[in-house]
């Protein structure tokens, strides 16, 4: 029993590791941050008889300041120019694909057709394509719809993607049948049990798909890759990389800012995301 | 009583008509592209392109290293998963704390890690200081055979999560008597492993396979993030041919691509249940 838990606490401790020194080193003055990252040899350490110089981690920050925060949130106005972009994609796709999903969703449900289980299962094979099959289609519709270059070309499939769709309807399965019938029976339209009756207790399903949808597209890479070709319109998940490369004085707070979302999403809601998980699961 | 008109068209439409506009028409004008030997009054050329294609040597690099990311990835994700859901099971507090754990890097976005794996990994970075110190001779992480191995690290880091709580929930699902009885048989723990809760995760098996197979395409975010648009050859994905045809508008080798990889998911999905009806049986 003690074993287990060792275990765990050791594979913990590895595993929360990198967010833990990101998180302590956007603490750190830029001074330090220098001190500890770059390792160009400077002519004392020459003199010193150092040759070589690598790259240290350093857990607890020599020095606690909010600097590198202040620095990104008030002094580098691209910050939040591209956090602002984040935001103008995401936002869209998790609202519409959430509404869209969940009208979807209570279709399938309720439709009496014959052929919907084909037809959903054309939804499921589209869902369990990789974006990079998805992508060359998307980028067709786009250039005909000439929206290339426009964040519209990344938002309206996002809004149509099947995943939502299967996720709601395995979510809805867990509402007994006689709600519906019972409710029918009593006259009351599509319309009102939908908003009545299956809303109120889809909660945790659409928390679950929000939450599932929302961490994909505030971590979008290849849509950006292929359709923004504009440095300023880019979400701040490919434009970090960039920072990376250059201000390594805030890279620490930047990339705190831009995780704080998930993480608190994470915190308020880790059995939805679970249950997201479980549900996602083709069975 | 009043008769009520089936309403349910209306609710399906806004979905189903944006999902046919962005995906399924775009999907079959994709495939007729890639019988076409050119995108504005092409002729049709049977499998000319699909020869083309895989006669393609970066085509043929990148579906290799696809591959072999895929035969590394998903087992050992699967078995350290495993490993770990056996053990959070087995532990009676704080479960939920330990299964956060894990799940924190699924939810972190690639982006903000980047930093810090190019410090880890850079040939002056961390670990080469570590092995240095150590009398060892630096490694070129990024720039040699060794970026397989550091993708793969970062891959299972960030996706062992997802499949921890797909196992758990299988491992929870197992019903307690059957370890009961076989533990009066005088089983031991192994064997109630290896007997009861290995056949009935057959399922979830198939379940976090099928999910690897498709989360391992998402390993090109890192890769993308921390070694840019040049990549060390071992870590050229699909998606680095992609990007490169698209950059040259490649119709052809776009669309003859993307009907192959939708060929070969279809066929792994289709492969994966036959498996699992069979076991079921």
């Amino acid at each position: 029993m003690r074993k287990n838990y060792a275990i765990l606490i050791v594979l913990s401790v590895i595993f929360i590791l990198p967010l833990l020194i990101t998180i302590t080193n956007s603490f750190m003055s830029e001074a330090e941050i220098w001190l500890n990252y770059t390792t160009k040899l400077s002519t004392f350490d020459l003199v010193g008889g150092i040759t070589q110089k690598f790259v240290k981690f350093v857990l607890i920050p020599a020095s606690v300041t909010l600097s590198q925060y202040i620095a990104v949130l008030f002094e580098q106005p691209t910050f939040i120019v591209l956090l602002m972009n984040s935001i103008k994609i995401t936002l869209p796709v998790v609202l519409g694909n959430t509404a869209v999903s969940l009208l979807c969703a209570y279709a399938f449900t309720i439709w009496k057709w014959k052929h919907k289980e084909k037809f959903f299962f054309v939804y499921i094979i589209v869902m369990l394509m990789p974006l990079q099959a998805v992508l060359v289609p998307n980028y067709i519709i786009a250039d005909w719809m000439n929206i290339k270059t426009s964040y519209l070309a990344i938002i309206l499939p996002g809004i149509f993607s099947p995943f939502g769709v299967f996720l709601l309807r395995q979510s809805m399965k867990a509402i007994p049948k006689e709600y519906f019938e019972a409710a029918k029976i009593d006259g009351a339209s599509d319309w009102y049990i939908f908003l009545h009756i299956v809303l109120p207790q889809m909660k945790s399903g659409i928390a679950a798909l929000s939450m599932l949808v929302f961490i994909e597209y505030w971590n979008l890479v290849e849509q950006v890759i292929v359709f923004i070709k504009d440095y300023y319109k880019e979400p701040l998940s490919v434009f970090l990389s960039r920072i990376a490369d250059g201000q390594i004085g805030l890279i620490f707070a930047a990339s705190c800012v831009f995780m704080f979302l998930p993480l608190w999403f994470l915190a308020m809601g880790q059995r939805n995301l679970e249950k997201g998980i479980e549900l996602s699961g083709v069975k | 009583m009043k008769k009520v008109k089936d309403q349910a068209i209306w609710f399906i439409l806004p979905s189903a008509i944006g999902f046919i506009i962005f995906f399924i028409f775009p999907f079959i004008i994709s495939l007729g592209y890639a019988f076409l030997d050119k995108p504005v009054g092409g002729q049709f050329v049977w499998f000319q392109n699909f020869i083309g294609l895989f006669q393609n040597s970066s085509y043929q690099k990148a579906l290799r290293n696809t591959a072999i990311f895929m035969g590394l990835c998903v087992p050992l994700n699967i078995l350290c998963s495993l490993g770990i859901s056996m053990v959070i099971k087995n532990v009676k507090r704080y479960k939920q704390l330990f299964t956060l754990v894990f799940l924190i890097p699924l939810v972190i976005p690639s982006g903000s890690m980047v930093f810090f794996w190019k410090m880890m990994f850079a040939n002056d970075g961390f670990i080469n200081g570590i092995i240095v110190n150590l009398g060892g001779s630096a490694i070129h992480w990024l720039e040699t055979g060794w970026a397989l191995f550091v993708i793969v690290l970062i891959f299972i880091w960030k996706n062992l999560g997802y499949n921890i709580v797909l196992l758990i929930a299988g491992i929870s699902s197992i019903p307690k008597d059957y370890y009961e009885a076989a533990s009066m048989d005088g089983a031991s723990k192994w064997q109630s492993f290896k007997f009861i809760t290995l056949p009935y995760l057959v399922p979830t098996f198939v379940l976090t396979t099928l999910m690897s197979v498709i989360n391992s395409f998402k390993v090109f975010k890192e890769i993308y993030l921390i070694t840019g648009d040049y990549p060390h050859e071992s870590i050229y994905m699909l998606q680095h041919f992609m990007n490169n045809m698209f950059s040259s508008l490649n119709y052809q080798k776009l669309t003859t691509a993307t009907t192959v990889l939708v060929i070969g998911i279809t066929l792994i999905t289709m492969g994966l249940f036959k498996i699992e009806r069979r076991v079921a049986e």
